[in-house]
């Protein structure tokens, strides 16, 4: 039956299964969190000359002063703007319903008498309202960041740019500080991560207390008379965050609604009147209210609901627009439309990546050539993008020249329909223009023209939006598939291989399936976890679980360990201890799992609720402990124990030696640099701290690999053992025999000890001083462990000894500091000993230090396959090799696979189910890219582990065979 | 086997009738909810208020009733008075304490001074649930608690009572703990509040389970018999 599994059936299984799972989850992650190609750099005067193939920056542009370049966008664009100073007055939280009313009817009676004043505004005409459809995820900083720029960005461009909060894009407050505008700022501080040093004034208020609904706002307000008798700004910007607090208490219909409801109100009287009603030197002045997104019923926000994504718009002009017949189009926009808009109006380039159009009815006072104009510029600017996104989208000197017949174009049938439009609404136009002085009325032309723009921009719009946020479902179904399809292919070939391996002992113990505590409690552990990542908090509190889970199993173990003590004695709690030094040596090996880990566990207080109590690596900064004296003290009692290991390997060859001083000289080499420039962090990178880093990289890269790869040839093979190893004469020795290979154990051993040494120098090197204490004692775990293990008893399965040391890895990995959110991750380190700025190495190095702990764990499989597997291997059957690296090989790399597997799938489906959760965004999404990352350290881990396993095993053999022709021929 | 093993239990406990469990449970559960209903009504204090006044009443009600009701039931009769019985279940209550904050530590329990008495008055009480009877009826034979915690293979009625509601203290008190890192910002998640709840939930549940155990299994052993 399961005989039919050879070694290398399993290893194409195991290889197809792995493909296909990299398939799946590069499927999923491209579907699910597309990735849109963004403009870099910003918008110049191109963008009032029409799109070309080959951007012809001007250089010269860029030197412009302020004024100047005001003039020449003016010059180019040819509408002069319509105002002089803007003011944005976000109010948080806002739905749209609450002033516009939902599906044509007007709003409910208390919110009509809540607003007065801006009712009456809306009622004559000078205010018009919008609903603007905002993007999820609905939280405020993305969607500032769609209000000034105009753009819809992907999960993924906030994940890549999780070090940097400020908005580094192009938008619209960048615009106005190229052309010298100045800008004040009241309100939440997030316009000040966003724009830091952008504005003149500002006084930020934290978002932080919820409860706070009063005073958050009157911060706000105290300045604004100030400000507006001041008039020196040319941008305004109020952020009120009390109504979002509002909702987050009481819901939509909060007693507190009303009153705030007033008081934005009595904002709007006061700003229009003083601003807009008594100017002072003639300014024109736009208000503009906005909310950045709106809620939900009980006043929530985040998902994608109607409730949350309408948002309101209010554009509040000092004239009162005659309406125009000819722009009556329902009053429904997208939110990235107020960026284009707001350029058009103010004179400005439209940002580099906004796909929003024009809001009709905005430019009305115009004339009508600079009307048509405005649409033009914008039908520029998504063209631009079409043509970025799609690169069969070609033109040639004139955008999309040659293609408006049916002859040289090829591409698919949306870009033809978007080339169509866009042909026309710009061959309607150019005749306009020709004709314009010849005629006199021209209202039928223009209104034609006017939809023509409006059908391509509203298409273009529509397309490259979906483009940003559509989940195309069949993609994502497919990546679910497969990744499902690997999990069941590990965990088939698992299956068979335990069963196995313990087909024969399930027999002696009477046929009777056995099964222990601690195995079905690892089996839980997964299950546990999978179900407590569907709740949110357990997901940002993800270490409790690991921490509280591996302790349980420890001490289950240690119960399991009890059972062995002693069975012969009757009475005596005390006598214990003399006995059974075995077991003795199990249980103080498993006491020191617990303590240890007790301790890793109080290192870092992670996770996002709890960070402020107090832990020891806080306690540690405090109380003003020199952390050098940790650094060096880890790295000493590192080396030291590495050491020790080396020498309890049996057998005593000069390889021990020559490694053992490798590694001791690169732990020198550590020691020299922690002790010379960690001294002083104030000159974090001189040269020649780079150069020693680089050469300890070196050093521990060439230790490590010539290790791997020389060790099996220069391993001296005990000839007569293996001559002695014919069929009738060793039968009986193999049994008692402590293994059959002992070159390959040997071998391994020491392969294995330099990967997890010079690992340890390393993170000893990358990590912060905090946290080398952690390192130390994660090794010191992994120590324990192997003791536990070695000695061993038949009972233990040997996959929950694999699980366990996974376990131990994550485990430790949330114990160096680590979360699941994207801001734990140290990018201090990352930049150690890189000498010019590479983005790929420094990923590296960030990866390196962020799965310190589990590829620590998989790197000491190779010295548990040696401490534990040869002899299994050796005690069943056949000394054929594929059955041998089957039976050393298969467990620890397939556990490690099944486990992560099962995990990753658990979390696709957690995060699809979860998609429309408040948190998607900010915990589920998170914890998906970790899971990602994950999988990648466990690949390369198990590979590494597999490859060197089998090196040792080939070059060992094919020695063997040597030797043994050696002796025939003589 | 079969003689030899009744042999063994019959030598080592005296037989314990179902009624006389269930009474033994009953006065339990009895004294665990008087425990309660003082710190109500004397002290107008509970595990959420204050924990550690009230897990400090649960110990002084339920300790007591422990050691004199399991104290009646020790196995080496000839050796050990009552007396003796109780002496070494109170040195039990206190090896028990330590093993138990040992546990709670080792799982996660907070240190630090103002943690001190929860965590003492909480492993206090633990032990009077799990260890206390073990140590009233076996004393220091090993075999016994090796039997009982480590393989927890309870065999007769004494040892249902004495080793599930140990083992369901523990378990009670191991899902008490789950809601501890979660924010919902109640008072009682704090330690040691809802693990004690549990510990106490998970001894009451075991308390009825073990009755229901002893039961089943002399029904069955009735059966044999005819």
């Amino acid at each position: 039956m399961s005989s039919s599994l050879t070694c290398t059936r399993l290893t194409l299984f195991t290889v197809a299964a792995v493909a296909i799972q990299i398939t799946g989850l590069s499927f999923f992650v491209f579907g699910f969190f597309p990735v849109k190609p963004t403009l870099s750099g910003d918008s110049g005067s191109e963008s009032f000359r029409a799109p070309m193939c080959y951007a012809n920056q001007n250089e010269s542009e860029r030197d412009l002063p302020p004024h100047e370049l005001q003039s020449l966008y003016q010059e180019l664009s040819g509408i002069p703007p319509l105002y002089d100073q803007l003011i944005l007055m976000v109010i948080d939280g806002l739905p749209a319903e609450f002033v516009l009313g939902k599906n044509g009817r007007p709003p409910t009676k208390t919110f009509m008498e809540a607003m007065p004043y801006t009712q009456s505004l809306l009622a004559n005409g000078t205010a018009k309202g919008y609903h603007a459809k905002a993007t999820p995820p609905t939280v405020t900083m993305p969607r500032l960041k769609a209000i000034v720029s105009g753009a819809i960005g992907g999960f993924l461009d906030v994940a890549f740019n999780f070090n940097t909060q400020a908005l580094l894009d192009d938008n619209l407050l960048g615009q106005f500080s190229k052309i010298g505008r100045k800008m004040v700022m009241c309100g939440d501080e997030t316009w000040l991560k966003l724009f830091p040093g952008l504005f003149m004034r500002h006084d930020g208020v934290s978002s932080f207390f919820v409860k706070d609904t009063v005073e958050v706002d009157k911060n706000v307000s105290r300045h604004l008379s100030y400000e507006l008798s001041k008039n020196d700004w040319n941008l305004l910007i109020l952020h009120y965050l009390g109504l979002d607090h509002v909702g987050h208490i009481g819901g939509r219909n909060s007693p507190l609604m009303a009153p705030k409801l007033m008081e934005m109100d009595e904002v709007v009287r006061m700003i229009h009147a003083s601003a807009m009603m008594s100017p002072e030197d003639n300014k024109r002045t736009l208000l503009v209210v906005v909310s950045d997104h709106g809620m939900t019923e009980n006043g929530n926000h985040g998902g994608s609901s109607y409730e949350e994504t309408d948002s309101l718009l209010l554009f509040i002009g000092s004239k009162s627009h005659a309406t125009d017949s000819a722009s009556v189009i329902s009053n429904d926009v997208n939110q990235v439309d107020i960026a284009a808009t707001l350029a058009l109006l103010f004179g400005v380039p439209i940002p580099k990546n906004s796909v929003g159009i024009m809001i009709p009815g905005m430019v009305d006072s115009l004339k009508d050539m600079q009307q048509l104009r405005a649409l033009q510029l914008n039908s520029w600017q998504l063209l631009r993008l079409l043509q970025r996104q799609v690169p069969g989208f070609q033109c040639g000197s004139h955008p999309c020249d040659g293609f408006s017949g049916d002859n040289g174009y090829s591409g698919n049938g949306i870009m033809e329909k978007f080339c169509r439009l866009y042909l026309r609404a710009a061959a309607l136009y150019d005749s306009w223009i020709s004709t314009e002085l010849s005629r006199s009325d021209s209202r039928e032309d223009k209104s034609e023209i006017i939809a023509a723009y409006y059908e391509f921009l509203i298409s273009a719009n529509q397309w490259l939006s979906h483009k940003a946020t559509d989940k195309p479902a069949k993609v994502i179904a497919f990546g679910v598939m497969s990744m499902i399809l690997s999990c069941l292919i590990f965990s088939a070939v698992l299956y068979s291989i335990i069963q196995k391996k313990y087909f024969g002992e399930k027999r002696l113990s009477n046929g009777i399936l056995t099964w222990h505590l601690d195995e079905g409690f690892s089996l839980s552990v997964i299950f546990i976890l999978v179900i407590s990542m569907g709740s949110s908090s357990m997901v940002e509190e993800e270490q409790y679980i690991w921490h509280y889970l591996i302790s349980t199993l420890n001490m289950l173990l240690l119960r399991k360990t009890l059972q062995f003590f002693k069975k012969d004695s009757t009475c005596g709690l005390f006598t214990l201890f003399s006995g059974h030094e075995r077991t003795s040596l199990r249980a103080s090996s498993i006491f020191t799992l617990l303590i240890t880990g007790r301790i890793l566990r109080g290192w870092h207080q992670g996770g996002v609720n709890w960070t402020y109590l107090p832990d020891i690596s806080k306690w540690l900064e405090q109380s003003g402990t020199d952390l050098q004296l940790i650094q060096l003290t880890s790295v000493l009692l590192t080396i030291i124990l590495c050491l020790f290991s080396l020498s309890l390997l049996r057998r005593k060859t000069k390889i021990i030696l020559v490694v053992g001083f490798n590694f001791f000289m690169s732990g020198l080499l550590v020691l020299h640099h922690i002790v010379k420039y960690r001294h002083n962090t104030s000159v974090p990178s001189s040269n020649a701290a780079t150069s020693l880093a680089q050469i300890i990289y070196a050093t521990l890269g060439i230790t490590t690999v010539g290790t791997a790869l020389a060790v099996p040839w220069v391993m001296p093979i005990q000839t007569s053992n293996v001559c002695s190893s014919d069929h009738a004469v060793s039968r009986p020795f193999k049994i008692g025999s402590q293994s059959q290979h002992p070159e390959l154990r040997d071998c391994l051993y020491i392969t294995g000890w330099v990967y997890i040494g010079s690992w340890c120098l390393l993170q000893l090197l990358l990590q912060q001083p905090v946290n080398t204490a952690v390192m130390l004692l994660i090794l010191v775990q992994i120590y324990a462990s192997f003791l536990f293990f070695s000695k061993g008893m038949q009972q233990q399965k040997q996959w929950v000894e694999v699980a366990v040391l996974y376990y131990i890895g994550m485990a430790g990995h949330f114990a160096l500091g680590n979360s699941n959110s994207l801001a734990t991750i140290d990018v201090a380190g990352a930049f150690l000993g890189v000498s010019n700025y590479s983005t790929l190495f420094s990923g590296i190095l960030m990866f390196i230090i962020t799965y310190a702990s589990p590829t620590l764990l998989l790197l000491s499989m190779v010295m548990y396959i040696s401490i534990k597997n040869l002899d299994i291997a050796a005690s069943t059957q056949g000394a054929d090799s594929g059955h041998v690296l089957k039976m050393t090989l298969g467990l620890p790399c397939l556990v490690s696979l099944t486990v992560n597997s099962i995990l990753l799938i658990a979390y696709t489906i957690v995060l699809i189910l979860m998609r429309n959760h408040l948190f998607v965004w900010s915990v589920f999404s998170p914890k998906y890219l970790y899971a990602c990352a994950t999988t990648v350290c466990i690949l390369i881990g198990v590979f590494i582990v597999a490859a060197t396993v089998t090196y040792a095993h080939m070059v060992l053999a094919l020695r063997r065979n040597m030797i043994a022709s050696i002796n025939e021929t003589r | 086997m079969e003689t030899e093993k009744k042999e063994m239990t019959s030598k080592a406990s005296p037989p314990v009738s179902i009624a006389e469990a269930f009474f033994v449970h009953l006065i339990c559960g009895l004294g665990l909810a008087l425990a309660f209903l003082i710190a109500r009504h004397v002290y107008s204090a509970d595990l959420i208020s204050d924990p550690s006044r009230t897990l400090f009443l649960i110990l002084i009600v339920e300790c007591p009733i422990v050691i004199l009701l399991y104290s009646r039931y020790r196995t080496d009769r000839e050796q050990c008075s009552y007396l003796k019985a109780m002496a070494r279940g109170i040195l039990g209550l206190l090896a028990g304490a330590i093993i138990n904050a040992f546990g709670a530590i080792v799982l996660g329990a907070p240190i630090g001074a103002q943690y001190l008495l929860k965590t003492l008055n909480w492993s206090l009480v633990m032990s009077s649930f799990g260890v206390v009877p073990s140590a009233c009826v076996f004393g220091s034979s090993w075999m016994d608690w090796q039997r009982l915690f480590a393989y927890t293979k309870p065999n007769g009625t004494i040892d249902h009572m004495i080793c599930i509601p140990a083992h369901g203290a523990i378990i009670g008190a191991w899902f008490g703990a789950w809601p501890m890192p979660l924010d919902w910002e109640r008072p009682w998640q704090e330690w040691p509040i809802c693990v004690s709840y549990g510990a106490v939930i998970g001894y009451s549940i075991a308390m009825v389970a073990s009755l229901a155990f002893s039961h089943a299994r002399s029904g069955l052993q009735h059966v044999k018999r005819d």
